[in-house]
């Protein structure tokens, strides 16, 4: 009955006594630094102040003796001996050299046997895909195009350079249509200024593209079912019109957006090649030409509809001299065809063109 | 509901605004601006001219080499050489197969015919702009004797070069200088007259005495010059067709130098030294009043008109150093227009008026250089250790000068440049040369 207060006490007293002896509230001694007090003797303490005292002023100084004359007498020169010439021995001529011994020497090992098939590859399996990055994670330096490192090797001499790029024409004895030999042409490696590696910009992102989230898919749009109209005369010939009024029609034209400044740039450049003013009097030189020019859906001129739109700021002569060094310009570099996306051949079906010559005059 | 109303119309007109505006940005042709060209020379084609007669062929090749020599040495012009031809021009008449001149980027294409009767020679030619396929401007025609046969090649190589480059042409015409022969302390000059390209040197004075600064009137039939003949510089005209001279008046103990003609060919100006004082004066040629342009106490002199002869300008070191200066025909207050560093003379007014040569002497070394007449827009086209004198080309577009190397042993040559600085080349002439005058274009 009385057994769980006999434990309750026990337990109790043994916890009373473990914190009373068992150092449970003892604390922990403060951390102290502590200083080494050297003792020294009554003497050496003296010998310390006196140390510490000012010095007494002495009065008299003692004067540095004067320094003896010395007589520096030169020590007449003494007389260089002669050193006896060491006569080099004479060279001793090395005797001959015995032939080497060949007979030991095995013939060299036959030529391996080398084929000329290639061997054959077993074809990867088609189910393994391997994914290679499209951009590489650190830029690539370019290649510098215009100041190589090293001497490249020179064109083709059979090319002449100039702007209008032609194959070269050899005369074919087998050929129906005769045609005249002409030298290979190409237009000169050049460009209007030197971009140096630093300036172009690298190849690799500098912020990679958020993945696409995830969209359902677009409905698929199906076709009403057209409604069944009884065939009747009337309809077969309206059907027959449709048809030939579409096939007299020309195609349309297609539109496309606007060209792009890289497009337009394009052009400008390629035009600016052959534009040749180096020719032009002072007066032309001075004149604004505004040349109109429709094109051809393969992006060549149609050079009879070259036309001078307008001029300004010189006489009829010199207008007439520089829209005739704008229209060489167009018919020379337009003879290939010039750059333009054929989608959008509305957009440059017909072309102004304002040839300015005003930073060309003193060059 | 007036409001959303309000609001409706509004979007309305601004849909159809906007639409309509879009349509004219689509509806009109591409436009670009072209600010950017090259300048190299137009590369020509100049197939021999045809010998109409028997004994044209040696003219025919000889003309049809002047010709592409002129074109090819105004630095403007390139001659593709014939073996690079595909079709040769059988006949003056042939119609041209404009294709092959186009594959060998012939711009260019002259083709001629020569005739001989006699002594009478017949020159005629076409030019053809190649790219366009059209003949530019018609055919012409020369008839001369056979002795001025490179006369006629320089009138077509002129009827040519205007008619591309829209300058007035220069090659038929002639330079009058100073041939000069011997080492520097013991030079003989004489008077020479040739025609522009250093061909056809004929001598006008002997080498007896010292002969400087010719200058051809503006017909192109006489030259004033200065001789130390006398022992005094003096002012002499000359008649170029007979070899005619005389001397011009001038006051006991005075030094008259560097005569240049007006444009009406009557009057001229020069400088007079009197009593260690230089200035500027003007006289009639056929013997009048000689009237005094300058008077101030500086040293005036190298007088040239403009080509309306309203004005001069001239050299003075009336500032401290050498300038250039322009005043009215008649005197009167001059205007500076030179102001860089450097010395500036020889100033010499363009055919054209806009420009002004010079001689300028700056850091040690003479450049030959053009300015505007405001003194803007000066730029020197040669650089060495003496060039100086420089005398225009008819057409205002070329500009000749003496260019003498260092040392006892330099040598004076003849110089030509165009005015934008390019095609420096010398002229050939049979000996030393210097003091050139440029003649007008010959009739």
């Amino acid at each position: 009955m009385h057994k769980g207060h006999y434990i309750s006490g026990t337990a109790h007293l043994a916890l009373l006594g473990w914190m009373a002896f068992g150092d449970v509230f003892a604390a922990e001694p403060l951390p102290f630094q502590a200083t080494d007090v050297s003792v020294i003797s009554s003497a050496q303490f003296d010998a310390l102040m006196a140390a510490q005292q000012a010095p007494q002023s002495v009065t008299e100084v003692a004067q540095p003796a004067a320094p003896e004359a010395v007589v520096d007498t030169p020590q007449p020169p003494v007389p260089d001996t002669e050193t006896e010439l060491v006569q080099p021995d004479p060279a001793v001529t090395p005797e001959a050299e015995t032939p080497p011994d060949v007979s030991q020497i095995t013939p060299l090992p036959p030529p391996a046997d080398v084929s000329d098939q290639a061997p054959v590859l077993d074809q990867p399996s088609a189910d393994i895909a391997v994914l290679v990055p499209e951009v590489a994670d650190t830029p690539v330096p370019q290649a510098a195009e215009r100041v190589a490192p090293e001497a490249v090797q020179p064109p083709d001499p059979e090319a002449l350079p100039d702007p209008v790029e032609q194959e070269a024409v050899a005369p074919d004895a087998q050929g129906e249509t005769l045609q005249e030999p002409s030298d290979a042409t190409a237009p000169e490696a050049a460009a209007t200024e030197i971009v140096t590696e630093a300036e172009q910009p690298a190849r690799a992102p500098d912020t990679s593209l958020r993945p696409p989230a995830r969209r359902p898919e677009a409905p698929v749009q199906t076709a009403a079912a057209a409604p069944q109209v009884p065939a009747t005369d009337d309809a077969v010939d309206a059907a027959v019109e449709e048809a030939v009024a579409a096939a007299q029609t020309p195609a349309p034209v297609p539109q496309g957006p606007p060209l792009t400044g890289g497009e337009k740039d394009a052009l400008r450049v390629a035009v600016s090649s052959c534009w040749n003013v180096g020719s032009l009097s002072t007066d032309a030189l001075a004149t604004t030409v505004v040349v109109q020019v429709s094109m051809m859906p393969d992006g060549k001129p149609v050079n009879g509809s070259i036309r001078m739109a307008s001029s300004s700021g010189g006489s009829d002569a010199a207008a007439r001299q520089a829209f005739e060094a704008a229209r060489r310009a167009i018919i020379r570099c337009g003879s290939r065809g010039f750059d333009l996306p054929p989608e959008k051949y509305g957009q440059w079906q017909e072309i102004e063109m304002t040839f300015n010559p005003e930073r060309m005059r003193i060059k | 509901m007036r409001f959303q109303t309000a609001i409706g119309i509004a979007a309305l007109v601004l849909y159809v605004l906007g639409a309509g505006w879009a349509q004219a940005q689509s509806s009109g042709p591409l436009r670009i601006e072209i600010t950017e060209g090259v300048i190299e020379p137009l590369p020509f084609a100049l197939p021999v001219f045809e010998a109409e007669t028997g004994d044209a062929g040696s003219y025919a090749g000889q003309i049809s080499q002047v010709i592409a020599a002129d074109l090819t040495g105004t630095g403007l012009f390139r001659e593709i050489a014939p073996s690079a031809f595909i079709s040769g021009v059988s006949s003056f008449a042939a119609p041209i197969q404009f294709a092959d001149w186009k594959a060998i980027n012939a711009q260019a294409l002259v083709t001629g015919a020569v005739s001989v009767q006699g002594n009478r020679l017949n020159v005629k030619f076409r030019l053809y702009d190649v790219f366009s396929g059209a003949e530019m401007g018609s055919g012409l025609q020369f008839t001369g004797t056979t002795d001025g046969w490179r006369r006629m090649a320089h009138k077509v190589a002129d009827a040519v070069y205007s008619r591309i480059t829209g300058e007035g042409g220069y090659f038929d015409s002639r330079v009058v200088y100073v041939s000069e022969t011997g080492a520097k302390d013991s030079r003989q000059k004489r008077l020479a007259i040739m025609d522009y390209d250093g061909a056809n040197v004929q001598y006008l004075t002997d080498s007896s005495s010292i002969v400087l600064a010719p200058r051809f009137s503006p017909d192109g039939q006489r030259v004033l010059y200065t001789s130390y003949e006398t022992g005094f510089p003096r002012i002499y005209v000359l008649d170029v067709g007979s070899v005619q001279r005389r001397v011009l008046e001038s006051q006991e103990g005075t030094m008259s130098f560097a005569p240049r003609f007006a444009p009406d060919g009557r009057t001229i100006v020069y400088s007079l030294s009197q009593g260690g004082n230089t200035d500027i004066y003007a006289m009639n040629i056929n013997g009048g009043g000689v009237t005094r342009l300058t008077s101030a106490p500086s040293i005036e002199t190298a007088p040239s008109f403009s080509p309306d002869g309203s004005q001069i300008v001239f050299e003075s070191d009336r500032s401290g150093s050498q300038q250039l200066y322009v005043m009215p025909a008649r005197g009167g207050e001059a205007r500076r227009i030179s102001f860089g560093p450097g010395r500036y003379g020889t100033p010499v007014w363009s055919p054209r008026g806009d420009l002004v040569a010079f001689t300028k002497q700056n850091a040690g070394r003479f450049h030959i250089g053009v300015m505007r007449l405001d003194g803007s827009e000066e730029r020197l086209l040669t650089a060495s250790f003496l060039d100086e004198g420089p005398t225009w080309a008819p057409n205002g577009r070329v500009i000749m000068f003496t260019r003498e190397t260092q040392g006892a042993q330099g040598r004076s040559t003849l110089y030509s440049v165009d005015i934008t600085g390019r095609n420096l080349r010398p002229v050939r002439t049979p000996e030393g040369g210097s003091d050139p005058s440029w003649s007008p274009l010959q009739p």
